[in-house]
């Protein structure tokens, strides 16, 4: 694992806005976005839309599952980073309504989401300083 | 089960769409730079005017913008279940009253409808009068700013455009990014 670090100085770079299509999962669909775009690095800047059902993670390690459809993504914000592998890896936290308007919130988890009606998604590509 | 906690990984499903599959799953479309303005949504006036209006005037038509927290007078808002009709497979609700509500957090989308008008696309969390946290997709036309006015960051989309299109697979229409046409 390499050395953390807490500042990280660059620029912001090109903006990129998707419809991510039905059933496709929430985190990887923002993955295979910036490799549509070439981004390699990027921040959300906005996004909303819904999911079949809803997964995040637990502090002990346990998924919390909100069960829809359709579970309505109302906040969302996240980055995107080029891992030392050379993989893209988006990190995603949000908040999610159920279909009675209760809300639950963390962090959502790789696979586990798949996009119910249409999912919309702005990045804006962030430029690491050399 | 409406929620539930597990040590097992959940199975995500996949649903069956009225329509046919479409073989494109990400439509995109870039611009080659950012450009931001801080919006404030001004007391008396509606979410939808309040976004709509001030960015046409600066030639802002399609954006996504990040609402940062302030009071309404009034919202209502629907949730998403399963359409007793079977035309799709989500419908939503009628509209919910939430009465004086503080919004905690929107995204909101800005494009243009089938009929070429100014379309938002708003989902929040909210504060309803009761107290009760909620969400779901805002009626923005319905949303009056309070007293103060509400900060939003918009993220214009320049180079290409939103419009509102059919989508066959979904059978609803939906935002979606093309090439600019005609600009107005």
């Amino acid at each position: 694992m390499g050395e953390m670090i807490a500042v990280e100085n660059g620029s912001m770079g090109r903006v990129a806005y998707a419809r991510i299509a039905p059933n496709e999962d929430l985190v990887q669909g923002v993955e295979k976005l910036c490799l549509a775009e070439g981004f390699r690095n990027a921040f959300v800047r906005g996004a909303l839309g819904s999911l079949v059902d809803a997964c995040m993670g637990t502090i002990d390690g346990k998924y919390l599952q909100i069960q829809g459809p359709a579970v309505e993504i109302v906040s969302l914000a996240g980055e995107v980073r080029l891992g030392e592998d050379g993989s893209l890896r988006a990190a995603l936290t949000g908040v999610v309504a159920d279909p009675e308007g209760n809300v639950y919130g963390g962090p959502f988890v790789a696979g586990l989401n798949p996009i119910c009606m249409t999912f919309e998604v702005t990045l804006e590509e962030w430029l690491p300083a050399k | 089960m409406k929620r539930v906690v597990t040590t097992q990984l959940p199975r995500p499903r996949t649903l069956i769409h009225p329509g046919r599959f479409n073989p494109v799953r990400i439509q995109s479309l870039h611009s080659s730079k950012g450009r931001h303005v801080r919006l404030a949504l001004l007391p008396g006036v509606s979410l939808f005017d309040g976004l709509v209006k001030p960015l046409a005037d600066i030639g802002i038509t399609s954006a996504s913008t990040t609402i940062l927290g302030g009071y309404f007078e009034g919202v209502q808002y629907c949730v998403a279940p399963p359409d007793q009709q079977g035309r799709a497979v989500i419908a939503y609700s009628k509209p919910i009253p939430a009465g004086r509500t503080y919004m905690i957090f929107g995204n909101a989308t800005l494009g243009k409808s089938i009929n070429g008008s100014p379309l938002v696309h708003c989902h929040a969390a909210i504060r309803t009068e009761t107290g009760e946290v909620k969400g779901g997709h805002i009626l923005t036309e319905t949303c009056i700013v309070s007293r103060d006015p509400i900060p939003v960051l918009v993220t214009s989309l320049d180079e290409f455009e939103l419009r509102q299109a059919y989508d066959p697979e979904t059978n609803i229409p939906l935002l979606q990014p093309y090439k600019e046409t005609i600009n107005g």
